[in-house]
């Protein structure tokens, strides 16, 4: 559920982000990306400053 | 063309397909026709220098022109080519599935694509939503998202939310993993949250960046929607017909079909299915579990066949031919 949770949270500022620029919207890399950095590295770099 | 139904028909075909289709060569194939297209359609500024085809719908779906990538000649040529160097099967055929679906979507505009290129250059068309590529990414964004172009792609959003169980960690780990060696190589360096999220990137691409420019064109921006067949009709919209220099006849065998070349492909067609229909039936006829007795004319039936053997048992009246002196 927090990984759900994650995403759909990534999601909305991706929209977000993407409605104010839409420019950010073309290339997949960005979104690619931006899902990389949203769902594995800033959980990651959470978890570790917690610790 | 189509914005989001190219990022998420991978999924829907993953989830019909399971273990038997790869995904990374299909979502290479999904996106491949557009790959090396698209950004001379749009135009890119590059040292101040502005680089864009002169006529973008003729590039990107005409002959002469890149039209050819969206052809299934194109996609079994790669898909030959992958497997030429992989030599595997399932790469091979998932590349072709991924351009074929590509293909296929995009002759829902009014350009349509060239589906049996080099036999014909005939652009096949639905012409269901306008094709406006050549007035820029901005107002084509906005013409796409105001016709029936968005209502396809929502249905791909649709579609692949209702396959959710394929964007599961249990899915990916079971099936997707093990039927696509991209990701048993990329797993030796990289965690399996990594991979995952990889493995999702496209979905929540297709899915968020629909949403966005639904959002954009609508809210941010004033586009009129327009659902009729063909809209928006306030876009200026270019067909088929305008291109490839197709003349009066608009049929595929007839002004734009290379008659030799289409013999040839006709040729090979009927002798395809004539070998694939062959290998059916001889496969039918293993399955049954032998080839069946060829009986000679003058030999008699035999008396003790386990037909007579079970009627007999059952005490039912046998077949007279069965009661006949030897």
């Amino acid at each position: 559920m927090r990984e759900v949770a994650l995403y759909l949270a990534a999601g909305v500022v991706y929209v977000a982000i993407g409605v104010a620029f839409p420019e950010f919207l073309f290339a997949w890399v960005v979104g690619v990306g931006f899902l990389l950095v949203s769902v594995v590295v800033l959980p990651a770099l959470v978890e570790r400053f917690r610790q | 063309m189509s914005w989001a139904a190219h990022d998420l028909e991978p999924y829907v075909i993953q989830k019909e397909l399971g273990k038997r289709i790869a995904f990374v060569p299909l979502l290479i194939g999904s996106y491949a026709p557009d790959l090396l297209s698209k950004w001379f359609v749009y135009g890119v500024s590059l040292f101040g220098v502005d680089l864009k085809a002169d006529n973008p719908a003729q590039f990107h779906r005409g002959w002469p022109g890149a039209g050819f990538t969206h052809s299934f000649v194109f996609g079994v040529a790669i898909g030959l080519l992958l497997y030429a160097v992989w030599r595997n099967k399932v790469v091979a055929y998932s590349f072709v599935v991924g351009q074929w679906a590509h293909a296929l979507t995009d002759t829902g505009d009014t350009v349509g694509t060239m589906l049996l290129f080099p036999f014909t250059d005939h652009l096949f068309a639905v012409g269901a939503w306008a094709y406006a590529g050549q007035t820029g990414r901005y107002v084509d964004a906005g013409a796409y998202f105001s016709g029936l172009g968005f209502v396809w792609d929502g249905v791909f959003v649709v579609w692949g939310i209702l396959s959710w169980r394929v964007l599961t960690r249990g899915y990916f780990r079971t099936t997707v993993m093990a039927a696509d060696p991209f990701w048993r190589w990329a797993g030796r360096y990289l965690s399996e949250a990594t991979l995952v999220a990889l493995y999702r990137a496209s979905f929540f691409y297709g899915v968020a960046r629909w949403t966005a420019w639904l959002i954009w064109a609508h809210v941010v921006r004033s586009f009129a929607f327009d659902l009729r067949w063909g809209g928006p009709r306030w876009v200026p919209r270019i067909y088929a017909r305008d291109l490839n220099a197709a003349a009066g006849c608009r049929c595929p065998g007839c002004c734009s079909m290379r008659p030799r070349l289409g013999f040839y492909g006709a040729v090979a067609v009927c002798a395809w299915t004539k070998g694939l229909i062959a290998s059916g039936s001889g496969r039918r006829r293993h399955a049954r579990g032998r080839p069946r007795a060829v009986r000679s004319r003058g030999r008699p039936r035999p008396l003790s066949g386990a037909r007579t053997r079970w009627r007999k048992s059952r005490r039912l009246p046998a077949d007279p031919r069965a009661e006949r002196p030897g």
